[in-house]
């Protein structure tokens, strides 16, 4: 039991910003852009926290360093990819190396191997729910988590509403499935997937700030550790809707916690464990689509 | 090719790096160094001297297979990631049996760890290659996520099974005599520079007048009139994976055999011999020329790098920056190659299409 209770904790933890990163990406992905640079972007926004709080020290202004990390790499990314039109596949990928090779710069040039700011989770806001709390089990799942574990959660229900209750969020699934639509009754396309790239940055800015300063309170330019390509496998495996796409990112989420606990009780074959949940994405993900390739009747190779 | 779109394309090419040594040049003043003679000594280091453009041509030695390697799939169509993975597990199974079967005389060692590495690049590839040929699935996500699966496979293996205890740090045992490749004139370039030039006339002849040349061209350009003139596409992803798992496995090979002699983690540096890869296919515009060209330039950079850390304050992280850059700016010189871009609206309308069936 207590296992099962340490493996649900931890997938909590780890879930949230699969989560944020995931919401993040189906911004883009409404608009029929695969934005592959969520990874450096979550890094960025890492760093961005990292730096803040190293330096300057303030909570509040740590997050909206993050908050405007995420800003500026989403708008680089819609320069490249949307007003110069280039191919956004590299454009995401420029910006993954572009947020790594800003941290290994910044930490050669400091001196250090990585920045920490462990110091400062003691004045970070830590939600405690008096009546939940005493709920056996449960309050030990539910209370107690940094502030961004449940802003993850409860973005589930802010981006549904965003896209689908929303005219703007109309206005982006539109530009996404049918641009020349979108043209015809008057939207300004550029602008509506500028908008859309930008938010879903911002999330994804923020699972920086969740990792770096909530979890490890550390920052290196490995902490991401694949995340924001596994929030691609979510958002491809749910179909881009943010209920669906946050389920696997649980379940991923949920396999993370199991390499991390299960690696704890056995020792020197630990380092294999980890590479568990990048394993069960790979099959989920195939399991996926063969199921889907399975349910269209194409003859011979199925290119669309 | 006309002489005016020959010119553009060149211009597409020098444009990025130019702007890539700009953006550079900001972050080497943050350094507290004059851009202009840091930049000075890294191309007199690097290409005005005989010893050091020796070392430029062998750091460009396994750029040049691995950017045919990432070269070839793009010019396919297909979004191979996995080089870095296949390159990593290449070096760690060549490092094993270089030190277990060092006892074989050197011509005789020598073929079976470059077959070896080869061997172990393909079947590293083989999963994301099926799985993309016969069930559509991603190439792009599979190879990405299996990077990280890899390198901890590959770590575990150097660390608890392979390590060679007498090492303070995590190490393979190093290979054994008969295998390293033995240098030249007194510099650090190896026979391993040659079997590249030598892979890369066989590329050459491949583009130009092999049959599967013409098959991986016109699957990037147009899949379903491939498939239409009777092209076997699900075997031709296959192929061409492969070759291009064996290109980075060959890679791994012949880098631990000329350079690293041991596996330890930082065998293929950062970020890795396969995404500078990444980085040589785009700006040699996916065609061997242009990649055996931007190998060697790359290779002089990253040479120089190590040299301006050596001689100023820069860190060598400065490669980093630049190359990040690099390929931001080179993103934008797709704008002309629809197919990539097409390929991608492809795959998401696939999703939607399954989306009105399911409705």
């Amino acid at each position: 039991m207590d296992f099962v209770m340490s493996v649900l904790e931890s997938t909590i933890r780890y879930a949230a910003p699969i989560i944020l990163c995931t919401l993040g990406g189906i911004f883009t992905y409404k608009a029929n852009i695969i934005n592959i640079g969520l990874e450096g972007i979550m890094l960025f926004g890492g760093f961005a926290t990292a730096l803040i709080l190293y330096f300057l020290g303030f909570y509040w202004l740590s997050i909206l360093g993050t908050v405007l990390a995420g800003v500026l790499l989403g708008l680089l990314f819609c320069y490249f990819g949307i007003t110069r039109k280039g191919n956004f596949i590299i454009t995401g990928f420029a910006i993954n190396l572009l947020a790594m090779a800003f941290g290994y710069y910044t930490l050669a040039l400091m001196g250090r191997t990585d920045i920490p700011v462990v110091r400062h989770r003691a004045t970070m806001i830590r939600l405690d729910f008096p009546l939940i709390r005493d709920i056996p089990y449960l309050g030990r799942l539910l209370s107690n988590h940094p502030l961004f574990t449940y802003v993850a959660y409860l973005s589930i229900l802010i981006v549904f509403i965003i896209l689908y209750r929303t005219r703007f969020g109309v206005h982006l699934r539109v530009t996404g499935e049918s641009p020349e639509a979108a043209k015809a009754v008057g939207l300004k396309v550029d602008r509506i997937k500028y908008i859309g790239v930008v938010i879903g940055s911002i999330f994804v800015a923020l699972a920086g700030f969740n990792v770096t300063l909530e979890h490890l309170g550390t920052y290196t330019p490995v902490i991401t550790g694949g995340v924001g390509f596994i929030a691609i496998a979510a958002i491809y495996c749910g179909r881009g809707s943010p209920g669906a796409s946050s389920l696997y990112a649980i379940l991923f989420g949920l396999m993370r916690a199991l390499s991390v606990r299960l690696s704890l009780m056995i020792g020197a074959v630990a380092g294999l464990f980890q590479a568990l949940p990048y394993v069960t994405v790979i099959i989920i993900l195939a399991v996926v689509a063969i199921v889907r390739s399975q349910r269209t009747n194409v003859r011979s190779y199925s290119h669309e | 090719m006309d002489k005016e779109s020959r010119i553009k394309k060149v211009l597409n090419v020098l444009l990025p790096v130019i702007l890539a040594l700009l953006f550079g040049a900001v972050f080497i003043a943050i350094a507290g160094e004059n851009p202009l003679t840091t930049y000075a000594t890294l191309v007199q280091r690097s290409l005005f001297d005989f010893r050091g453009l020796m070392q430029t041509l062998h750091f460009a030695a396994p750029l040049i297979l691995t950017g045919l390697a990432i070269g070839i799939s793009f010019k396919a169509g297909l979004f191979n990631m996995g080089i870095e993975a296949c390159l990593l597990m290449s070096g760690l199974f060549v490092a094993v049996l270089g030190f277990r079967l060092g006892h074989l005389p050197s011509p005789v060692l020598i073929p079976i760890l470059l077959g070896a590495g080869i061997l172990v690049g393909v079947l590293t590839i083989i999963i994301p290659a099926l799985l993309k040929a016969f069930f559509n699935v991603s190439e792009l996500v599979v190879t990405l996520l299996m990077n990280y699966a890899v390198i901890l496979l590959v770590t575990y293996l150097a660390t608890y099974v392979f390590r060679d205890p007498s090492r303070g740090y995590i190490s393979t045992h190093v290979i054994s005599s008969n295998a390293i490749f033995s240098r030249m004139f007194g510099t650090r370039l190896t026979l391993f520079f040659f079997i590249a030039l030598a892979v890369f006339a066989l590329a050459f002849i491949l583009y130009k007048y092999m049959r599967l040349g013409y098959e991986m061209n016109a699957l990037g350009k147009n899949l379903p009139f491939s498939e239409a003139v009777g092209i076997n596409v699900r075997w031709k992803i296959v192929t061409i994976m492969s070759i291009s798992g064996a290109l980075g496995g060959l890679a791994g090979a012949g880098w631990m055999m000329s350079h690293a002699y041991a596996y330890t983690p930082w065998f293929s540096t950062n970020p890795g011999l396969g995404w500078e890869g990444l980085l040589i296919a785009l700006l040699g515009s996916e065609s061997p020329l242009g990649i055996l060209i931007a190998a060697i330039f790359y290779g002089a950079l990253k040479y120089g790098g190590y040299t301006i850390a050596r001689y100023t304050s820069v860190p060598s992280e400065i490669i980093g920056i630049i190359q990040a850059f690099l390929i931001l700016f080179l993103s934008i010189q797709f704008i002309r190659r629809h197919r990539l871009l097409d390929k991608f609206k492809g795959w998401f309308k696939t999703d939607k299409s399954h989306k009105e069936e399911g409705a």
